[in-house]
C-alpha cells in the first residue's frame, strides 16, 4: 500500500552542461517548502495542488481526521495495543455485543470555545446514519445520550466487529455548527472547528499549515506547526527530501537501507503491514477462466517461487515473511494457526512439491519444459500497473523462477485505470497487489474484506474487495460467528481463525508473496519522539489518519 | 465580409465537433471514478469495506441510470449555461473553480515563455538569416540540438544543475508558501523568481524551432525581386532587413504561433511535473488518473477554445497583414 512508487530514479547530474547562457545570479536559493525550526513539513504524496476540503467525511479531504477532528479512541494498527483514549476514556460491550457504552472526557473544548459533550457524539453518529453518502462504515446503531459524559449505542444484532470503526474512525464534529449545515457530506469546511490538537492556520493550494491548539485538553502539543505541501508526485518528493525541504514522507527512496547515510539527519522506518500477493481470478463458478482456477496450479506457483531472491531483487530486502493464512506473522503472532501446513510460506523454492501438485492435477511436461494439459500450455498472464517498478521487477523475477518449474508467466503492464477496472470486474488471470488491513490490529477485517462471499460478484460485475471471487461456506460461517464474539475473548475466536486460515491455505485464492514494508523517512535531527521498532506507538505513515496525529502528539523539537 | 462569416461558421462547426469529442473520448477510458477512488484510498491505508464503496457511489452520484445520449445532451445544455459540472477527484469542488485556481499559473508561465521564445526565435532567425555565411550560422545547430533533446531530460538536467547544485533557483513549487497570497510585492516577486527556471527550460527547448523556420524564410525571401528593388533604391540595410525581408518571412511563423498558443494550456504537463509547478497540466493528469470526466471535459474545453480562438484570431489578423489571403477567397 505504500504504492507511491518511484518511476524513474534520476541520477545526480551529468557533468557540466554548457548552455552558452549567462544567467543573472539571483541570490537566496533555499527551500520554498522548508519551514522554520518549529514547523514540521509533511509530504503525503499529494500530486498537484490542494483543493480546500477539511470535511473529515469526504473522500477527498486533504486533512482533518485526527488532527482537527478527533475520534473517540485511537487504534494502533501496527501493534496489538489497547485502544488509546482520545475523546473517550473507556468503553464496554454487553455480553451479546448489541450495546456499546462509552465514557467521554469532560474537559474537552471545541476550538471556538464551546464545551464538548455527549450531545456532539450522539449527533455525529446520527448524522452518519442518516447520510448514506457519509456512512462509509455501514453504521446502523442508535446512539442515546445517558448524561454529559456517557453515550450508549444499541444495535439490532451482535456488532463487536463494528467497534473499531465507530470508536476509532468516526470523527466527532460539533453539533452547534454541523446541525446548521443542510448537506454535511458536500460541505468543504473551510474553517474547521474541532477538538483536536491542531487548528487550521493558513490554506494555500500549494501548502496548508496546521498550528497547535493552545486549548487542547492534553495541553498544547510540543510540535507547534505542521505544514502539508503539494508536489508533483513521488519523484519530486524524493528530490525535496534530498534537499531537506520536507521532514516526513512515506514511500520508497533509492537505497532505502542507507537512508541515514544518504540523507544526513534523517532516519527511516519500515513496518511490515501489507501482504503482497498474486491475486487470482479463482472461482470458475462465478465466471473466471484460465488455468489459475485450478487450486493445484495456484499452489504450484506458491511452492515454485524463491521468496528470498524475490525480496532481494524486487524489494531491496525490506519485505518480510508471510503466512499463507494471511495473519501478519509479527503483529498477529498469536493468531497464526498451528493447523496450517506452512505457518510461514517457504522462503526457498520447493520444486518437487510444485511438480507433484501439477502432475497429480493431470499436467505433463512438454519438450519445451513447460507443463501442459489437454494440449494447452500452462501459461498465465499477470496484470501489473506500469510505473510500479518494484512490482514489475517482482513479476519478472517470479516469471524467471516459475519457468524453471515449468510454468509460463507473462507480465502485462497496464495503466492504473485499466488495472483497477480489470481487478474490479475480474477480467484477469493473475494480478499483483496487496491485501490491506482493517481499522484495528485484527486479521478479522482482512478476512471479511477479501474472503467473504458477501463482498464478491460475478465476473463482469464490480466486486469489492473480494476480487478473486473466492467463495467458501466454512469461511463465511466462521466470519459470521466471529462477528458475535467479543474481540477480547481470543480463546473463543481462535477456532474460527483456524478454520479460515486452513481453508484459505487449501484453496489459495491469493497466492502469498511476501509481507511488504511501508517505509517512511523522517527528520530525526529536527524532531525527536518518532515511532521506532521498539516503540511502535502508531503506524508511522504520513498519510495515515488518524495515525499521523498520534505521531504529531509525540514529537518534540530536538533542541 | 463573406470571408469573415465563412470563417466564423467554420469555427462554430469545429467547436461543436471538438466539444462532442471531448465528451466521448474520456468515456472510452477503462475504469470508473468510484473504483479508482477506492483503489487509491486503499493504498493510503483506507479501509476497503464494501460500505465505503457504497457510500462513495451515493456521494459521487455514480449511478448509470442515464443513457449515454441523455448524458450527452444534458452535458451540452449545461455547457451552454456555463456549468462545467462537479469534479469527482476534487469533490465537491466545481470544475470551474478547479480550473480557475490553476489556469492563471499556466497562462502566465507558459504564455510568457512561449511569447519570449517566439520573439527571441524570430529576432535571432532574422539576424542569422540576414548574415548568412558568417559565424552566426553556428547558432542553428546549437539551438536545434537543444530543441531535439527530450524536454523532460533537459528540464531535469537544468533543475539538477541550477537548483540542486548551484542553488540559484528554487527546485519546486510556484511560490514561497510562507508568504501571503495576493497582489503584494513579496509574493509576486517570489512567484516570478520561482517561474524563471521553468520558463527558461521552455524557452531553451523551443527557441530552435522558431529560429530555424525564420532563418530559412529569410534566406528564401532574400532572393525575391522586391529585395533587389529595395537595394537598388538605396534603402538602409537595417530597413530592408526588417521592413522588407523579416516582415514577409515572418508570415508562416505567425500562423505557427497560433497553434503553439493552443499548446500553452496542454503542453504544460511536463513542466509542471518536473518543477511541481501549480497549473492546469497537473490537473489534467489528476483528471485522467481518476477518470474524472467532468474535469477532463472542462480542461479539454479550455484547450479547444484556446486553440480555436488563437487560430481564429490569426486568421482574421492574417487578412489584415496579408491582403492576398482575403482576395483569393
Amino acid at each position: 500500500m505504500s504504492r507511491i512508487r518511484s518511476e524513474s530514479r534520476r541520477v545526480g547530474i551529468a557533468g557540466a552542461v554548457a548552455l552558452g547562457l549567462v544567467l543573472t545570479g539571483c541570490s537566496g536559493g533555499g527551500g520554498t517548502a522548508g519551514g522554520g525550526s518549529d514547523t514540521l513539513v509533511a509530504y503525503t504524496g499529494q500530486a498537484g495542488d490542494y483543493q480546500i476540503n477539511f470535511n473529515p467525511y469526504s473522500p477527498t479531504a486533504i486533512d482533518g481526521p485526527g488532527t482537527i477532528f478527533e475520534p473517540l479512541f485511537f487504534y494502533n494498527i501496527a501493534r496489538k495495543d489497547n485502544p488509546a483514549p482520545r475523546l473517550g476514556t473507556a468503553f464496554s460491550w454487553n455480553k451479546q455485543g448489541t450495546e456499546l457504552s462509552i465514557t467521554l472526557r469532560s474537559d474537552a473544548k471545541w476550538s471556538d470555545g464551546k464545551k464538548f459533550t455527549a450531545d456532539d457524539v450522539a449527533f455525529t453518529l446520527d448524522m452518519i446514519r442518516k447520510n448514506p453518502g457519509m456512512n462509509s462504515t455501514g453504521y446502523s446503531g442508535r446512539a442515546t445520550v445517558v448524561d454529559a459524559t456517557h453515550v450508549k449505542i444499541t444495535f439490532d444484532k451482535p456488532s463487536f466487529s463494528d467497534g473499531p470503526q465507530i470508536l476509532g474512525k468516526s470523527w466527532i464534529v460539533p453539533k452547534h455548527i454541523w446541525s446548521k449545515i443542510t448537506k454535511p457530506s458536500e460541505d468543504v469546511m473551510k474553517q474547521p472547528v474541532g477538538t483536536g490538537p491542531y487548528k487550521l492556520a493558513v490554506f494555500k493550494p500549494q501548502a496548508f499549515t496546521l498550528e497547535a491548539n493552545p486549548d487542547y485538553y492534553g495541553g498544547a502539543p510540543a510540535l507547534k506547526k505542521v505544514r502539508f505541501v503539494a508536489l508533483s508526485g513521488n519523484q519530486s518528493g524524493a528530490d525535496a527530501l534530498k534537499s531537506g525541504q520536507i521532514d516526513w514522507q512515506t514511500g520508497p527512496v533509492p537505497d532505502v537501507r542507507n537512508v541515514s547515510k544518504n540523507y544526513p539527519g534523517y532516519k527511516a522506518i519500515t513496518v511490515p503491514m501489507n501482504q503482497a500477493a498474486l491475486f487470482t481470478c479463482a472461482n470458475a463458478d462465478l465466471g473466471c477462466s484460465g488455468p489459475q482456477t485450478d487450486p493445484a496450479v495456484r499452489k504450484a506457483v506458491y511452492y515454485a517461487m524463491d521468496r528470498t531472491q524475490l525480496n532481494a531483487l524486487a524489494f531491496e530486502n525490506t519485505a518480510s515473511e508471510i503466512s499463507p493464512g494471511f495473519a501478519l506473522p509479527e503483529r498477529d503472532r498469536t493468531v497464526v494457526s498451528s493447523r496450517l501446513t506452512d505457518r510461514i510460506a517457504p522462503m526457498n523454492p520447493q520444486a518437487d512439491k510444485a511438480a507433484r501438485l501439477l502432475q497429480d492435477a493431470g499436467y505433463t511436461k512438454g519438450s519445451d519444459g513447460i507443463y501442459a494439459k489437454g494440449g494447452k500450455k500452462l501459461a498465465l498472464t499477470v496484470k501489473v500497473v506500469s510505473g510500479w517498478t518494484d512490482y514489475i521487477t517482482a513479476v519478472n523475477t517470479i516469471a524467471e523462477q516459475l519457468k524453471k518449474a515449468g510454468i509460463k508467466l507473462t507480465a502485462q503492464q497496464v495503466s492504473w485505470n485499466e488495472w483497477s477496472d480489470a481487478r474490479g470486474r475480474g477480467h484477469y488471470q493473475l494480478l499483483i497487489d496487496s491485501l490491506s488491513q482493517g481499522p484495528a490490529p485484527d486479521p478479522y477485517y482482512l478476512y471479511s474484506y477479501f474472503f467473504s462471499a458477501k463482498t464478491t460478484a460475478r465476473v463482469g460485475q464490480s466486486a469489492n474487495p473480494n476480487f478473486s471471487r473466492f467463495k467458501d461456506a466454512e469461511v463465511d460461517a466462521a466470519l459470521d460467528a466471529l462477528k458475535a464474539i467479543d474481540p477480547q475473548n481470543t480463546a473463543a475466536r481462535q477456532p474460527y481463525y483456524d478454520t479460515i486460515q486452513t481453508e484459505i491455505e487449501k484453496s489459495m485464492p491469493y497466492i502469498p508473496l511476501l509481507t511488504g514494508g511501508t517505509t517512511s523517512e523522517f527528520n530525526a535531527s529536527k524532531f525527536s519522539g518518532w515511532p521506532s521498532d521498539d516503540n511502535l506507538y502508531a503506524f508511522p505513515a504520513v498519510w495515515g489518519r488518524p495515525d499521523n496525529s498520534q505521531v504529531f502528539l509525540h514529537l518534540k523539537p530536538a533542541k | 465580409m463573406r470571408y469573415y462569416a465563412r470563417k466564423l461558421g467554420f469555427y462554430l462547426v469545429a467547436l461543436w465537433a471538438a466539444v462532442t469529442l471531448n465528451f466521448f473520448i474520456p468515456r472510452m477510458m477503462p475504469g470508473n471514478p468510484v473504483d479508482i477512488l477506492m483503489a487509491k484510498l486503499q493504498q493510503r491505508g483506507g479501509t476497503v469495506d464494501p460500505a465505503v464503496r457504497r457510500s462513495y457511489e451515493l456521494l459521487l452520484g455514480a449511478d448509470h441510470s442515464d443513457s449515454l445520449a441523455q448524458q450527452y445532451f444534458s452535458y451540452l445544455s449545461h455547457l451552454l449555461h456555463g456549468d462545467l459540472g462537479v469534479s469527482v477527484s476534487a469533490y465537491p469542488a466545481k470544475v470551474s473553480d478547479v480550473i480557475g485556481q490553476s489556469l492563471p499559473w499556466t497562462i502566465v508561465l507558459i504564455g510568457m515563455a512561449t511569447l519570449i521564445s517566439f520573439a527571441l526565435g524570430l529576432a535571432l532567425g532574422t539576424l542569422v538569416g540576414w548574415k548568412r555565411g558568417t559565424w552566426l550560422d553556428s547558432v542553428i545547430p546549437g539551438t536545434t540540438v537543444l530543441a531535439a533533446v527530450p524536454y523532460f531530460w533537459l528540464a531535469l538536467i537544468l533543475a539538477a544543475l541550477l537548483s540542486s547544485t548551484l542553488q540559484w533557483f528554487p527546485l519546486l513549487g510556484g511560490y514561497d508558501v510562507s508568504l501571503a497570497m495576493g497582489w503584494n510585492w513579496p509574493f509576486i516577486s517570489s512567484a516570478i523568481y520561482h517561474g524563471i527556471l521553468p520558463a527558461l527550460t521552455i524557452v531553451i527547448s523551443s527557441v530552435g524551432g522558431w529560429l530555424l523556420g525564420m532563418r530559412n524564410m529569410m534566406v528564401s525571401t532574400a532572393a525575391e525581386d522586391y529585395m533587389l528593388t529595395a537595394r537598388a533604391k538605396g534603402l538602409r540595410n537595417r530597413r530592408i532587413m526588417i521592413r522588407y525581408a523579416a516582415r514577409n518571412a515572418a508570415l508562416p511563423s505567425v500562423a505557427g504561433f497560433a497553434t503553439s498558443l493552443g499548446f500553452v494550456v496542454s503542453g504544460s504537463v511536463m513542466t509542471e511535473q518536473v518543477f511541481s509547478y501549480p497549473g492546469i497540466g497537473g490537473r489534467l493528469l489528476q483528471a485522467v488518473e481518476n477518470n474524472d470526466y467532468a474535469l477532463m471535459q472542462g480542461i479539454f474545453l479550455v484547450i479547444t477554445v484556446a486553440v480555436l480562438g488563437a487560430n481564429l484570431l490569426v486568421d482574421l489578423l492574417y487578412g489584415l497583414i496579408d491582403p492576398r489571403t482575403r482576395a483569393s477567397n
